[in-house]
């Protein structure tokens, strides 16, 4: 029993970060521009958040730093790809190679490993929800997570309204899905594409600033470890729907639950467990790609 | 075609000079000499006979990985999990190297090389299968089976394969046989020969055979491809189990020449597979311009070492100026049509025309 709430709870805690920048990530995707930074803001999110911690001892300034210095990288982003028209995949791939240089490069200059901010105790950002916590299974499922947790939970539902329900979610999906449609209808499609562009840069600082401050209170190089790829997987499979591609993103939190929790008994192997959601996703993503080919009909074109 | 030529490249040397600035600027406000430190940087790799050596020794295996990307990119098909395969032959090719006891050194070497770049033909069917039958874009398949990729290493290395002698996790090292051995006194191993045979391989099939062209006009037009004749599936699978088998051969000439056995930092950071990207990029795609982009990564690479150790600047300025390399390459600085003047007369004619607005 008291695994299984372990392993529920840690299952939540991973999700997260891949949930925020799922969520992020899939206006990008919906304005047609494939956003493969989200690992490098995200990485700066949780740079900037632990620097501007340790330095300012500010908790709202930490997380603010941290927005801002992402909605930058956004910028950047949208500026090259959207404005100047080059190529997405490697304006986000210099993105996810310079953000890591730039903070092993201050933490050199600086001449720490690591940064800690030990005046933070992750505790104060825990949220318990007064009734909830007493129910044995709930309690551990909902309740006691950094304030990031219940944000990215919002932001499913925000996101699935702002898409859905709003002249911007239409106009965003009008100029992905046909720009020329969006140009006759005199849709701003650079401005609309640049705004998604900037929707994702700002989750992704949630999802660094969480990763990172909330839990910790630590940043270490590199610890991001390709979550925001396997954003950009779930955001593929759910094909940006925000409640499909949420539920891929907490595939990945159990399994990776699964992975920690389980080492304990299976020792190395429990490793493993962490690839496994991988060829879930590989395995989901050939069987959409062939059932959506059947119904095309086409000649033998790729 | 001379023109396109030259503007090409600049388009390559544009990047290199403005990341360098930047580089500069960063130098300049922590208070360090940046030409100073530009100097120590490239003199050694570039001008020393040792330098230069050990820059052709590391560049090796980049030129493999970055003509494992120009091959894809050039059919308009993007293998990121170069990588991936790349580790894997290295990995397997270890294993050969460490396993199997064969007397005869060149032997040895030889199916050592062999297992490598089967390693990577394999591990590189996966998205190339459901690229070309499925429709699966290959792009998140080869990313995402990166990771399945490290992680599997991770957990051979420390695991089953695990040299137990050692401090830190590693598999054992491989015999002498399996060995490259350098030349002379230089750095230089006959790897390097290997590599380069390879890239001839390419300068002529990419120049002059059909292979080339078919590539092309599969990257530029598929439609057209397929509605010529040629047969865009086998030929899609055909670059992606070639672009595999380059990756194959440098992880395996990486851990022949270099590492000896498998650690986890056995690529580096950003790893060989990574910097093959922007050694294909910045050689515009073309095997002799991943040549030149080869030779100059790798000086980067080595010098950066030599920052940290004269001049006390922290040796991830190198990292920053590649990373802002890539960015820069990402646009175009010069258009095939002078950008800037065109634009202009666009403006000026719409001025005329009642639905200028439109284009």
């Amino acid at each position: 029993m008291a695994l299984l709430n372990r392993i529920l709870y840690d299952a939540i805690y991973h999700t997260t970060p891949i949930l925020l920048c799922v969520i992020g990530g899939l206006f990008a995707y919906k304005a047609g521009v494939l956003n493969i930074a989200l690992e490098g803001m995200m990485l700066a999110g949780s740079f900037v958040a632990v620097l501007v911690a340790v330095n300012s001892q500010s908790v709202w300034l930490a997380y603010l730093s941290a927005i801002a210095v992402s909605l930058i990288l956004g910028l950047v982003f949208s500026y090259m790809s959207v404005n100047r028209k080059g190529n997405v995949i490697i304006i986000g791939l210099a993105i996810n190679m310079i953000v890591p240089a730039v903070a092993g490069f201050v933490l050199q200059s600086m001449g720490v490993p690591n940064l800690t901010a030990k005046w933070i105790n992750p505790v104060i950002f825990r949220v318990h929800l007064p009734v909830v916590e007493r129910i044995p299974v709930l309690g551990s499922l909902l309740s006691g997570h950094p304030i990031g947790t219940y944000i990215s939970f919002l932001v499913i539902f925000l996101a699935y309204v702002l898409l859905y329900k709003t002249k911007f979610g239409i106009y965003t999906r009008v100029v992905g899905e046909s720009p020329e449609t969006a140009k006759s209808l005199g849709i701003k499609s650079n401005y609309y594409a640049t705004l998604a562009i900037l929707i994702g840069s700002l989750l992704c600082a949630v999802a660094g600033v969480n990763l990172a401050y909330e839990r910790l209170g630590i940043f270490t190089n590199n610890m991001t470890a390709g979550r925001g790829f396997i954003a950009i997987a779930a955001i593929y499979c759910g094909k940006g729907e925000p409640l499909k591609s949420s539920l891929y993103a907490f595939i990945f939190g159990l399994a990776r639950a699964l992975a920690v929790n389980l080492s304990i008994y299976a020792g190395n192997v429990a490793a493993l467990f962490d690839i496994i959601p991988y060829f879930v996703m590989i395995a989901i993503l050939a069987v959409n790609a062939g059932y959506s080919n059947r119904n095309l009909r086409m000649r033998t074109y790729w | 075609m001379k023109r396109i030529k030259w503007k090409n490249l600049a388009n390559s040397v544009l990047p290199v000079f403005f990341a360098l600035l930047i580089g500069a600027v960063i130098m300049l406000a922590m208070g360090h000499n940046p030409l100073n430190a530009y100097r120590i940087m490239f003199e050694r790799p570039l001008f020393t006979l040792r330098g230069l050596t050990n820059t052709l020794h590391i560049a090796g295996p980049l030129l493999l990985a970055g003509l494992a990307i120009a091959v894809t990119f050039r059919s308009n098909l993007y293998n990121m999990g170069v990588e991936g395969q790349l580790i894997f032959g290295g990995f397997l090719a270890g294993l050969a190297g460490a396993y199997l006891h064969i007397p005869n050194p060149f032997l040895h070497k030889f199916v050592c090389l062999v297992v490598g770049i089967i390693a990577g033909m394999m591990f590189v069917l996966i998205p190339a299968i459901l690229r070309a039958f499925l429709r699966v874009d290959e792009m998140v398949v080869t990313l995402t089976l990166n990771y399945v990729m490290m992680t599997v290493l991770e957990y051979l290395s420390s695991g089953p394969f695990r040299n137990q002698g050692a401090g830190y996790v590693s598999t054992n090292t491989i015999d002498k046989t399996a060995m490259f051995n350098r030349i002379g006194k230089t750095r230089l191993t006959p790897f390097f020969i290997i590599a380069f045979l390879v890239f001839l391989l390419f300068f002529f099939m990419h120049k002059r055979m059909v292979f080339g062209y078919r590539g092309e006009a599969v990257g530029k037009n598929p439609e057209f491809a397929e509605a010529t004749g040629l047969r865009v599936r086998r030929h899609i699978v055909q670059v992606m189990i070639i672009s595999g088998a380059l990756a194959g051969l440098a992880g395996a000439g990486h851990m022949m020449s270099h590492e000896f056995n498998y650690t986890l930092s056995f690529s580096g950071t950003p790893g060989i597979g990574w910097d093959g990207m922007l050694i294909s990029l910045l050689g515009g795609h073309s095997p002799a311009g991943v040549l030149i982009a080869a030779v100059f990564y790798s000086a980067l690479k080595t010098g950066s070492d030599n920052i940290n150790m004269y001049t006390g600047i922290p040796k991830e300025i190198v990292a920053i100026i590649q990373g802002l390399i890539v960015l820069f390459l990402s646009i175009r600085f010069i258009n095939d049509r002078f950008g800037l003047t065109k634009r202009w007369r666009n403006k000026r004619n719409m001025k005329g025309t009642v639905h200028g607005t439109f284009e």
